[in-house]
């Protein structure tokens, strides 16, 4: 009984000081001095380092989505349709969220083990020491590189994904490269296009700061190192489908679907 | 229970930190327990202790890492233990930090970690000037040849070394050492055990030095305290505690 | 400090690939809506909207021709429902064009279909209001299908039984024999009705292909998709060829029928009328082959469209009606 609430009060602790830690990068974050240097470097290895990965798994995403879902609509006549099926998967859903924890599990999982080992071995103390503010050198960057690099991830790779979607529906059967993507960005919306861009940029936050706090609160040891990789992981892969519960509903409520 | 010393060594009547009753406690282990410490200026003060005594935690505490639960720490004209970041900052401007296990930052080059210090006066200082300094702390520790490995193709005592250079490259005041020489073979030990005291020299500054090396303890020493239950245990000179009959003492000079 | 800026330049292609897509995204999805966004507006008005809404297509010949702008509720049967149209395809569309309410895809998005309609017709001008299309449903067609296609059944069996008799007999026997005669009458009777049905499902069934090329309705689409559209039509032509023979049949039978009353009146010689006789029995039995062929091709058709698990839910109601009538 007792080992029950105390883990619910765990659990309420945890939220309350992730939440707190968030807090931090809104009220620090914004203030000078602004590490643009670490952050470009964030940016480079965050971003553009992930993007072969979420190329890679992306074009494979659209390839078998499209082999997957075609024997279905073939049964039901709409072999037609398979394009425009296809792209909207893609754009509104997988796209996003297939990235984004792809995303998570490079990424949070990088950022915890390392953040994690700087503080097991003082680092971030002694960038304090120094002068230098690790929340905002070590944190704010790497937060904000997730928040901005995630979303063009998602762009580059649901590109690629339609792309490989396009090649999924030439194995069976031929269709222009011209005619596919009118198809379905005729098919398309703002409404499809803009939440689900939007999306990207709190599932990227949740990505960051998830791994960021994980690492920064790490425990002694690497067997901490490791724990915190570990849960910056899970963390943030459940953060990234309740943030994508949230907004279907929000889409819903003010009607942008 | 405090052994009775004379007041030794330093010529110099401002201290540099005042440190009064403090208490610092993690769950229900206590490890500072109404501490009390004057160090002068330009004193190097050795502190002994042992394993677990609470000795890094007492200078974590003196440059803010830690906040302790009571007492004061009077560095210069500010008490740590009430200063904003901000203010906090200013004070570690003019402090030197080496720590136990070296934290030299794993992902940055020898260079950039011994440039990382100086970030804090980065508009000021020219790149040629940012040379210069890393060259010369190189130079001091000697290892010139180095600035270009990373901190992890180095062996444990070159990156105990790097460690010092990036203490001092600032040419802080007030440098806390956490245990420079462990880890180093003798002769590598002596000469940063003359490093400390050239420093002293050159610089003028006051120095808080962790260490159980009896030999740096007696070179560089001007004054030793014992750290004992949290509490200042003993206080003297090299020669006095040397020479104590007391049990505990008697322990780190056998 | 090189490969600093090495790697800045890689960060800066990927951030700029990545606003690239984002930015022709924006622009494609843009272009699309923009071009409605003219003030130029046509007018129709509907009793039933079956769930159109605002923003839906609005297709002019199957072009993207704009966006429904506004549905108002007029009175309790009438919703009138506002079209603002591209301006490049504005100047196309005549006054006496039709529209109809349709559906995109299987189960996709409402659309508005405005079908041209031929004869000369002045331009429209900004708020006009176009009258809709009378459409035939899914249902409706379907029924008329099914009708037209028993009656067939029941006709062409009929006629083969009359037909066969006509072959074991002489000619003479069947204008002698009362009962005979009445039988062919009726025959013929049913197959007038026969022809005139099967035109009828004729142009059902073009209305079905007509429909189908507008993407009108799930039935369209699904017929755009598969070779049931062949095969309708391959049972339209079936259906049409078989009219034809019918009247054709119809024809002869009268000929014959005239033939031999005026031989005998002109006093010709029996000889004379068994030659005749066998001549068109020949080629009243060539007729009705072919007849037979062409409702059996239909029959065919009719049963793979009954396998087909969209019209099963129709076919079965229809089955159940029966088996409550009889
Ligand atoms: N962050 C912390 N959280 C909880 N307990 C701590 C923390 N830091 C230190 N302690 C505890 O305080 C005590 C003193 O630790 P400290 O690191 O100061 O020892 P030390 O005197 O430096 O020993 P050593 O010579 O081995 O370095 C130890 O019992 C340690 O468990
Ligand atoms: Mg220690």
């Amino acid at each position: 009984m007792t080992t029950l609430t105390a883990r619910i009060r765990a659990f309420f602790d945890e939220t309350g000081n992730l939440s707190r830690f968030a807090g931090h990068f809104f009220s620090l974050g914004i203030k000078p001095r602004y590490e643009f240097r670490e952050l470009l470097a964030q940016c480079y290895q965050i971003g553009y380092k992930s993007f072969p990965l979420v190329g890679l798994t992306g074009f494979i995403m659209g390839l078998v989505l499209t082999m997957q879902l075609r024997p279905s609509l073939v049964s039901y006549g709409v072999e037609s349709q398979l394009p425009v099926m296809v792209g909207i998967a893609i754009v509104r859903e997988i796209g996003p969220v297939i990235t984004a924890l792809i995303f998570a599990g490079k990424i949070a999982s990088s950022i915890g083990a390392e953040l994690g080992s700087m503080k097991v071995t003082e680092q971030i103390d002694a960038m304090d020491v120094s002068g230098t503010n690790p929340f905002k050198y070590l944190v704010a960057t790497r937060v904000l590189a997730c928040t901005l690099m995630l979303p063009m991830l998602t762009l580059l790779g649901d590109a690629i994904s339609l792309f490989g979607a396009y090649i999924g529906v030439n194995i069976r059967s031929v269709t222009s490269f011209n005619l596919f993507f009118t198809q379905i960005y005729q098919s398309l919306s703002f409404g499809d296009v803009l939440p689900a861009f939007i999306k990207t940029f709190f599932f990227g936050f949740a990505v960051g700061i998830v791994g960021c706090y994980k690492g920064f609160n790490s425990s002694k040891g690497t067997r901490g190192v490791g724990i915190s990789a570990n849960s910056a992981v899970v963390l943030s892969s459940v953060l990234i489908f309740v943030i994508d519960l949230l907004v279907v509903q929000l889409t819903d409520v003010l009607g942008l679907n | 229970m405090k052994i009775p010393t004379g007041k030794t060594g330093t010529p110099m009547g401002e201290p540099a930190i005042v440190i009064e009753h403090l208490y610092k406690q993690f769950g229900n282990n206590i490890v500072l327990n109404d501490f009390n410490l004057t160090l002068q200026k330009e004193e190097n003060m050795v502190v002994l202790g042992k394993s677990g005594a609470g000795k890094s935690v007492l200078i974590k505490c003196i440059i803010g890492l830690l906040r302790p639960d009571k007492g004061k720490i009077i560095v210069g004209a500010d008490d740590v233990t009430k200063l904003t970041h901000e203010e906090l900052d200013r004070v570690r401007s003019k402090m030197g930090f080496l720590f136990q296990g070296n934290a030299l930052y794993d992902s940055m080059t020898v260079r950039e970690n011994l440039e990382f210090p100086l970030r804090r006066h980065w508009i000021d200082v020219t790149q040629k000037q940012v040379d210069d300094m890393v060259a010369e702390v190189l130079e001091n520790v000697g290892l010139a040849q180095t600035a270009d490995l990373m901190p992890a193709e180095l062996s444990g005592g070159m990156q105990k070394r790097i460690a010092l250079a990036r203490t001092m490259i600032l040419k802080p005041e007030i440098i806390l050492y956490d245990e420079p020489t462990t880890g180093l073979d003798p002769v590598t030990a002596r000469e940063i055990d003359k490093l400390i005291l050239s420093l002293q020299e050159k610089y003028h500054t006051s120095s808080i030095i962790i260490s159980h090396d009896m030999n740096c303890v007696k070179t560089t020493a001007d004054r030793v305290i014992l750290l004992l239950d949290g509490k200042c245990y003993a206080e003297g000179t090299y020669q006095e505690l040397e020479q104590s009959a007391d049990e505990n003492i008697k322990q780190f000079f056998e | 400090m090189a490969n600093q800026g090495e790697n800045n330049t890689k960060l800066g292609i990927f951030v700029m690939a990545g606003l690239f897509v984002l930015i022709l995204t924006f622009f494609m999805i843009g272009k699309n809506k923009s071009l409605f966004g003219g003030d130029f507006v046509l007018k129709a008005r509907f009793s039933n909207l079956n769930g159109l809404m605002e923003g839906n297509n609005v297709l002019y010949a199957g072009i993207q021709a704009g966006t429904v702008k506004n549905i108002a509720l007029i009175n309790d049967t009438t919703i009138e429902v506002t079209l603002a149209i591209n301006s490049k395809v504005k100047a196309y569309i005549h006054k006496n064009a039709l529209v109809a309410i349709g559906t995109e895809g299987l189960m996709g998005n409402k659309v508005v279909n405005i079908i041209q309609v031929k004869g000369t017709a002045v331009n429209v001008a900004n708020g006009d209001l176009l009258s809709p299309q009378k459409t035939v449903s899914t249902e409706e067609m379907l029924q008329t299908l099914s009708k037209t296609n028993n009656n067939l059944a029941v006709i062409s069996e009929g006629l083969k039984g009359t037909i066969t008799r006509i072959n074991s007999s002489t000619l003479m026997e069947v204008i002698d024999n009362k009962e005979m005669g009445e039988n062919l009458k009726a025959s013929l009777r049913n197959i007038n009705k026969a022809t005139e049905d099967a035109s009828h499902i004729t142009y059902g069934l073009n209305t079905l292909v007509t429909g189908i090329k507008q993407g009108k309705g799930s039935l369209g689409l699904l017929l755009t998709d598969t070779a049931f559209a062949g095969n309708l039509r391959q049972a339209g032509m079936k259906i049409r060829s078989a009219s034809e023979q019918t009247s054709a049949l119809t024809k002869q039978l009268n000929e014959v029928v005239d033939g031999v009353h005026q031989d005998l009146a002109y006093g010709k010689g029996p000889l004379q009328v068994l030659l005749r006789d066998s001549a068109a029995g020949s080629n009243l039995n060539k007729t009705i082959e072919n007849l037979q062929k062409g409702t059996d091709g239909f029959n065919q058709n009719m049963e793979a469209l009954k396998h087909n698990f969209l019209f099963k839910g129709y076919f079965k109601k229809a089955d159940k009606k029966k088996a409550q009538l009889h």
